[in-house]
């Protein structure tokens, strides 16, 4: 479960102060596919990854399974986001030397997995995406949509409960697009990961078993 | 898999890569040939010496107004403990004449038989007359050439080899039989030159001669040419280490140079850092990918330089020592050790801060960087 608590985050650039969230408070159940939608810059994203602790908060809290991410060393944050957190971004993140199978065994080399098992759940989360017969292309040879399925299996390579998307789809046609969002739409349902989509685009609310509105950094109407 | 990451992060920019290695082969080899040129020179120069590290000068006491070791001391330091062989050395300056060139030369007078110990000959038998190499060349001297030393006329019977000596200088010397000597001086002794049985005696025959000789009050004076010897090989250790120093700045060089392409490399690398950290990455280990990739580059360099740098001491040896026999001795494989240790020291250490810099970004500013 995820809960924030009147969460505040400013960005201070010199003098000027950017309020990007202003009290936001929420609750995610386990199980659930929540979509964030707001015009750009609504602090979408900064929401996204306090909820996936690459930030902190300035006030507020965040909770993830009931603990207080501001209590939490900067390796202890390390390990919940490795263990309990997959991330998928806009522009994939895709290590360039690397092919996608080393891609997706990457997060359980920082686990510390052994070679032949990280290899064999890489292999198989690249089946699961469809990329099973590519495993071994670097991310060059791979089309964009290819790339963020690459992402995708990266993400669940520790068996995360939670998916964190944001604007997943930006980068891809339509086709593509529907590809990737029916991927991470089975695996909220197959597998019960909870999804949180951050996105612009209103005809993925589809997807969604919730839609969360966010304006100027505030929840404008959650229904 | 770090290690693979590493290798295919440095092969991503190869052309930046293969430059810091051979900053690092040259750094290395510049050290390296230094400190076998340093060692080979030191050992050509200690060669000259060999013979004489087990001996001991014994001078008369200057300093308490002596001028010279009367034959009672010599007497005594001859029963000495420890003393395998004791050469008692007479000497004054005296005019050499042979046809129409004349020149003052130091003349030593000396047993006969021990000689040999001290010298060792061009030419000719020890039996007689001995003249320098250079005292030679001067009168254009041959075998049974007749010369003449303060006034009496004598016969050359042997030329001796060129050579140094701390005690003699051989190569100008002339020496004479004692008796022949005593003819033309009434001298006592100038010095006693002594072989100790062995290295480590020589602190004991000291004592000994202090004990014995300069029991009441201090005749002679005793040098160990061990100490001379020690010495030089002082000097020539500095001397290496500050050429070796010298060379030392093109290491520096190779240093920077990975400290700017490791930074470079992490402002370009900004992007994947950020997600490496995202997606269960520790500090450490952003930090220990930097590292083992200078390690790498330090490893590869500091390794081919190091064997790159017997060829470098070779070639020195040869153009400046005209010999290549100290090229591969012991103490020269320890300075390539030394240079290959400094070569991989320099690429961490340059990579340190560069490391440490990336694994200080935070996850969330090295994503959003652009
Ligand atoms: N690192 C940052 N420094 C300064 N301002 C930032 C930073 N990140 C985001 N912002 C600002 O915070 C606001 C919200 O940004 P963001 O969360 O990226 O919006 P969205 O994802 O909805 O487009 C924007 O006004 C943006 O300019
Ligand atoms: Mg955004």
């Amino acid at each position: 479960m995820i809960e924030l608590i009147d969460v505040v985050k400013k960005y201070k650039i010199g003098i000027h102060e950017v309020i990007a969230l202003n009290g936001v408070s929420l609750k995610i159940e386990e199980g659930e596919f929540v979509a964030i939608m707001g015009p750009s810059g609504s602090g979408k994203s900064t929401l996204l990854y306090l909820i996936g602790c690459l930030d902190k908060p300035t006030s507020g809290k965040v909770l993830i399974d009931g603990m207080d991410t501001s209590k939490l060393s900067d390796r202890e944050l390390t390990e919940l986001r490795r263990n309990k957190i997959g991330f998928i971004f806009q522009q994939y993140y895709l290590i360039p030397t690397l092919t996608a199978l080393e891609n997706v065994e990457l997060p359980m080399v920082f686990k510390g997995l052994p070679k032949d098992r990280r290899q064999r759940r890489a292999e198989k989360l690249l089946e699961l995406v469809g990329l099973g017969k590519k495993k071994d292309r670097k991310p060059n040879e791979l089309s964009g949509g290819e790339q963020q399925r690459v992402a995708i299996a990266r993400a669940l390579a520790n068996e995360p409960s939670i998916l964190l998307c944001d604007e997943p789809t930006g980068n891809l046609d339509t086709k593509s697009g529907r590809i990737v969002m029916d991927i991470i739409k089975r695996l909220n349902v197959e597998q019960g990961v909870t999804v949180v989509l951050v996105t612009h685009d209103p005809s993925l609310s589809d997807y969604a078993d919730r839609v969360i509105r966010i304006r100027d950094g505030r929840i404008v109407d959650a229904d | 898999m770090l290690i693979e990451l590493a290798l295919r992060n440095l092969a991503r920019t190869k052309v930046r890569s293969v430059l810091a290695i051979i900053g690092i082969i040259i750094g290395v080899m510049a050290i390296s040939s230094i400190g076998i040129f340093g060692e080979s020179l030191k050992a050509v120069i200690l060669e000259n010496f060999k013979d004489v590290a087990d001996e001991v000068i014994i001078t008369p006491d200057y300093t308490h107004g002596y001028t010279s070791i009367d034959a009672r001391t010599v007497k005594k330091i001859e029963n000495l403990p420890y003393a395998e062989l004791v050469i008692p050395v007479k000497s004054e300056s005296a005019l050499v004449e042979h046809k129409d060139r004349k020149t003052y030369v130091t003349v030593y007078g000396m047993d006969v038989k021990k000689t040999k110990e001290l010298f060792e000959l061009e030419k000719g038998t020890y039996k007689g007359c001995l003249m320098g190499s250079k005292v030679a060349e001067f009168f254009k001297l041959r075998l049974g050439s007749k010369i003449t030393v303060a006034g009496k006329e004598f016969r050359v019977s042997g030329i001796i080899k060129e050579g140094a000596r701390f005690d003699i200088n051989p190569n100008y010397a002339v020496i004479l039989p004692l008796r022949n000597f005593d003819r033309l001086f009434n001298k006592d002794y100038s010095m006693v030159i002594v072989k100790v049985e062995d290295i480590d005696k020589i602190e004991a025959f000291k004592e000994a001669v202090n004990k014995v000789v300069n029991r009441k009050e201090s005749k002679v004076s005793v040098f160990e040419m061990k100490i001379i010897i020690e010495r030089i090989k002082e000097v020539f250790g500095k001397m290496t280490l500050f050429l070796m120093a010298i060379a030392g700045v093109s290491l520096l060089v190779a240093g920077i140079s990975i400290l700017n392409i490791m930074l470079m490399s992490t402002i370009e690398r900004t992007k994947e850092i950020g997600l490496m950290r995202a997606i269960g990455a520790y500090r450490e280990t952003i930090l220990k990918l930097f590292l083992t990739e200078a390690l790498i580059l330090g490893l590869v360099g500091s390794f081919i330089g190091g064997a790159l740098s017997f060829l470098g001491g070779y070639s020195i040896d040869m153009l400046i020592l005209k010999t290549a026999k100290y090229v591969l001795t012991p103490s020269s494989v320890l300075y390539v050790i030394l240079g290959i240790s400094f070569g991989i020291l320099t690429a961490l250490l340059s990579a340190m801060y560069p490391a440490w810099k990336a694994s200080k970004l935070e996850p969330i500013e090295a994503l959003r960087y652009e």
